[in-house]
């Protein structure tokens, strides 16, 4: 019961305003102010009230070291009590946090950020630029963080003032905010190394009780206002893991919890029915569902057998079955419809049995075809697993859908079988989502797909300060990948969050749900 | 007698310790290995070995053995691989709850299906025989999450008399925890009943028909009293053991009502550890659990060799 959602390090979705990160890069931009509360937000939040959350995506395993974050429960609890350096607003833009405005050099390698004056710590302690320097430190070197992929490129971290840093990156990187929003980069106290009992932050909350697969509690700190206005707003929080779907749906609509992530599809029409609850559905945000090919091993090193692969799954059926409607359809190349940098204009892969067939038979290929699934890849694998090997019989191709076991999956089977399931989740930028996933150099790349072409205009398009420019090669690379690749990607999910109807302040947000894991600081009861 | 439970006894202790190797080896050979349960995706080889050296997982499996299982029997279960937190302390509240909530539904499971079963077994055949019957038959055949989430339905959602969630803290005042985990109760006494109840009732009866029951007819005493008095006595060594195994079950087999309920017991706690393959706490969640279905299943024995009138009373 491996549960890998969301193990990746940034995943789900983000719709990214690259205009002001082009703004920042070309040191124009100082980026000042808060982040702007949410449409519905435009009431004055009230206080008071113990705000009682419901979440999946924890175990009794979890810890406080920001180094072994992997999923909601973690990020939500690291929020209460602590901030990042940067913070992504609903629309996706990376607005400020601690760091109060950034700038960029020419060519994007180097770039200084300053950090907020004047912000305390629980412990008293104010914030300075050690703090930051050691938080980021924690990822980098020896160290099993996740993050440490992502901060790889950073060739130095230096103290230019009390409240400055300035970062130096291997190559140019017009994302690197967007990379320091990062969940995994929280900023602790300079020397902060004791993650047994609680979490020292600057944060709304401070975590008085944690119970790993139990439950936290987190209560608003006492010593003066939090430094964002309007934001903590709930006396205290109660987290409770509520693992089972059903029993969190359960806990909602009889009012024993006031927010749950991931309904359930299947029941959230349901849900959305009671006259208490409130569904916020982000669409297109959540995890990109794919069946993966090696590219590098026979079949699969055939192109019209590619193709027809492509041309033979029903994504709207997978979508509309298995998904319940609450998923979209993918392009095989993992950019979300919610990402400025997908291409509207290359053409969906439709279902078409006729052209599968003729791919197919191109192809001369004989005997079934093997493709290996689990429920410990991604719930639904399997169902979606079946109905494509109903959509291929329609084009004649057999396809054997073989079930194994989920555990052990991602050791034993995803990277090892030749054609198998997997989920992405997806990434801050469509330079990380692709940097991961499909450069050759890549430790993830599923489908042994190696383009050096395709890794040249992933490289360039990194440091492109110019947006038109940069669409434009993002256009070739997804194109290429779609076209090309061994990934069929066929669905990509929404997220849905429920709310008590009490709970205010909430809304769609374009990376992860629950508000960005914030609800605690963000919300308010009416 | 004593040493028939003197030989009982150290038998119990060493199954304990073949139960213990085997859980050892067993940990040893679940496909992949904590580091990359643990990373997951983010696996990269470089983590990998960074991780597994911090873990000791380079060295051999005889000298893991020896320390864990020396520290074992000290109390000393080690550190969680994956947060590192000090096992036994997580493992005790958590232990605690799953030994109130099987104490709690034996409380009820026990008097209601071994008295239910003597009650068919005197009126074998009639109305109360029958209708117990197939009302734990039924309650048997259908999954626990499904009675579970028929319970929830009619007593937490169409009539709230109790919460859906049975999650219970340290700080809870016992009334609330009797009143909290109400309905895992429940759940877990339909599991349990019908085979306590249907063995109370089958051995009772086999017993009936020897020939010093009919005796006891035959010097005119009632039903009731040749059941209770006579025939009970000789048919409890199997009661005992029945009601042992299903008291162990309901320590070690329940995790599924655990997750329905989110109630947060050792299973869960397991679960996890097993999905993240944090061997020490698959390890010592197995030892514990070895130890409750080895301690009953000693005690039952024990128990049925002194209630045996022909073992009790010396020749």
């Amino acid at each position: 019961m491996l549960d890998r959602k969301e193990l990746d390090t940034t995943s789900t979705g983000l719709v990214v305003d690259r205009r002001q990160v082009m703004a920042a890069a070309a040191a124009l931009g100082l980026a000042t102010g808060l982040t702007a509360l949410p449409a519905e937000a435009q009431e004055t939040p009230k206080k008071g009230g113990t705000l009682k959350l419901g979440m999946e995506g924890g175990s009794a395993s979890d810890s406080l070291d920001p180094r072994t974050y992997a999923d909601s429960v973690a990020i939500a609890y690291s929020l209460m009590a602590c901030n990042c350096l940067v913070e992504i607003d609903d629309k996706g833009n990376a607005t400020p946090e601690l760091a109060e405005s950034w700038e960029a050099k020419p060519g994007a390698t180097e770039w200084v950020f300053n950090i907020r004056k004047g912000i305390k710590f629980s412990t008293g302690k104010e914030l300075d630029a050690d703090d930051v320097i050691y938080s980021i430190g924690l990822h980098r070197g020896e160290t099993k963080s996740p993050a440490k992929g992502i901060l790889e490129p950073i060739t130095e971290i230096k103290k230019t003032g009390s409240h400055q840093i300035t970062i130096k990156l291997s190559g140019g990187n017009a994302d690197l905010p967007f990379v320091l929003s990062d969940y995994h980069l929280i900023i602790l106290p300079n020397g902060y190394n004791d993650f047994t009992k609680t979490l020292i932050g600057t944060g709304a909350y401070t975590l008085d009780k944690f119970e790993p697969g139990v439950r936290i509690i987190a209560t608003r700190r006492k010593d003066g206002e939090y430094w964002k206005k309007g934001r903590g707003n709930f006396d205290s929080i109660e987290l409770r893991y509520i693992l089972d779907a059903a029993a969190r749906t359960q806990a909602l609509v009889t009012g024993q919890v006031d927010a749950v992530n991931r309904l359930d599809p299947k029941t959230a029409e349901l849900v959305m029915k009671a006259p208490t609850v409130n569904v916020v559905r982000s669409k297109a945000s959540g995890l990109r569902y794919a069946f993966v090919a090696h590219r590098d091993t026979a079949p699969y090193t055939n192109n019209d057998l590619i193709m027809a692969l492509k041309y033979g799954i029903d994504r709207q059926k997978i979508v509309d079955t298995v998904f319940k409607g609450f998923a979209s359809i993918g392009n095989d190349h993992l950019i979300s419809p919610a990402n400025p940098y997908f291409d509207a204009a290359l053409p969906q892969h439709p279902y078409d049995p006729d052209k599968a067939s003729f791919h197919f038979k191109k192809a001369g290929i004989s005997g079934p075809i093997e493709l290996q699934v689990s429920e410990g890849a991604f719930s639904g694998a399997t169902d979606s697993a079946v109905l494509y090997q109903e959509a291929l019989k329609k084009a004649g191709i057999a396809l054997d859908v073989k079930r194994v076991s989920g555990d052990g999956y991602w050791s034993n089977v995803w990277l090892k079988s030749p054609f198998c399931a997997v989920y992405w989740g997806s990434r801050p930028t469509a330079d990380l989502q692709y940097s991961q996933t499909f450069l050759s150099s890549a430790a993830w790349n599923d489908t042994n797909w190696k383009r050096p072409e395709f890794d040249k205009i992933v490289i360039a398009a990194r440091a492109e300060l110019d947006t038109a420019k940069r669409k434009t090669m993002y256009a070739e690379a997804q194109k290429m990948v779609a076209e090309d690749g061994g990934m069929i990607c066929f669905a990509i999910s929404d997220f849905l969050d429920g709310y008590s109807k009490k709970v205010k302040g909430v809304a769609v947000h374009a990376r992860y749900d629950l508000c960005d894991m914030r609800i605690a600081e963000k919300g308010w009861f009416a | 007698m004593l040493r028939l439970i003197g030989t009982r006894a150290l038998l119990g202790v060493a199954t304990l310790f073949a139960v213990s190797v085997l859980i050892f080896v067993c940990t040893q050979i679940l496909p992949g290995d904590v580091a990359s349960a643990v990373l997951g995706n983010q696996a990269t080889p470089e983590a990998l070995a960074v991780f597994r050296k911090e873990l000791g997982l380079d060295q051999p499996a005889t000298v893991r053995y020896f320390n864990w299982f020396l520290g074992a029997i000290q109390g000393d279960l080690g550190k969680a691989l994956t947060n590192g937190r000090v096992i036994i302390d997580e493992i005790k509240p958590r232990f605690y709850n799953t030994m109130f909530l099987a104490g709690y539904s034996a409380l009820i499971a026990v008097p209601l299906s071994v008295g239910l079963g003597i009650i068919a077994a005197i009126r074998e055949g009639r109305m109360i025989d029958r209708m117990s019957n197939v009302l734990t038959l039924m309650t048997i055949s259908v999954p626990e999450f499904f009675i579970g989430y028929v319970l929830i339905i009619l007593f937490a959602v169409n009539l709230p008399w109790f919460p859906s969630l049975a999650t219970v803290y340290d700080e809870m005042p016992i009334s609330e925890r009797f009143y909290v985990a109400t309905l895992p109760a429940l759940t877990l006494t339909m599991l349990v009943a019908a085979h306590m109840l249907r063995m109370t009732r089958t051995s009772v009866l086999s017993i009936m028909s020897s020939p010093y029951i009919e005796m006891a007819f035959l010097k005119g005493l009632p039903r009731s009293r040749v059941v209770v008095r006579h025939a009970l006595p000789n048919a409890a060594a199997p009661i005992i053991t029945v009601i042992a195994l299903n008291l162990a079950y309901l320590v070690v087999g329940v995790v599924v009502v655990e997750a329905v309920f989110t109630y947060p017991g050792v299973g869960q706690y397991m679960v996890d550890a097993v999905s993240k393959r944090d061997v020490p706490v698959v390890q010592a969640c197995g030892l514990l659990f070895a130890g409750v279905f080895v301690g009953l299943n000693t005690l039952a024995d024990i128990a049925a060799i002194l209630v045996n009138p022909r073992l009790r009373h010396k020749r």
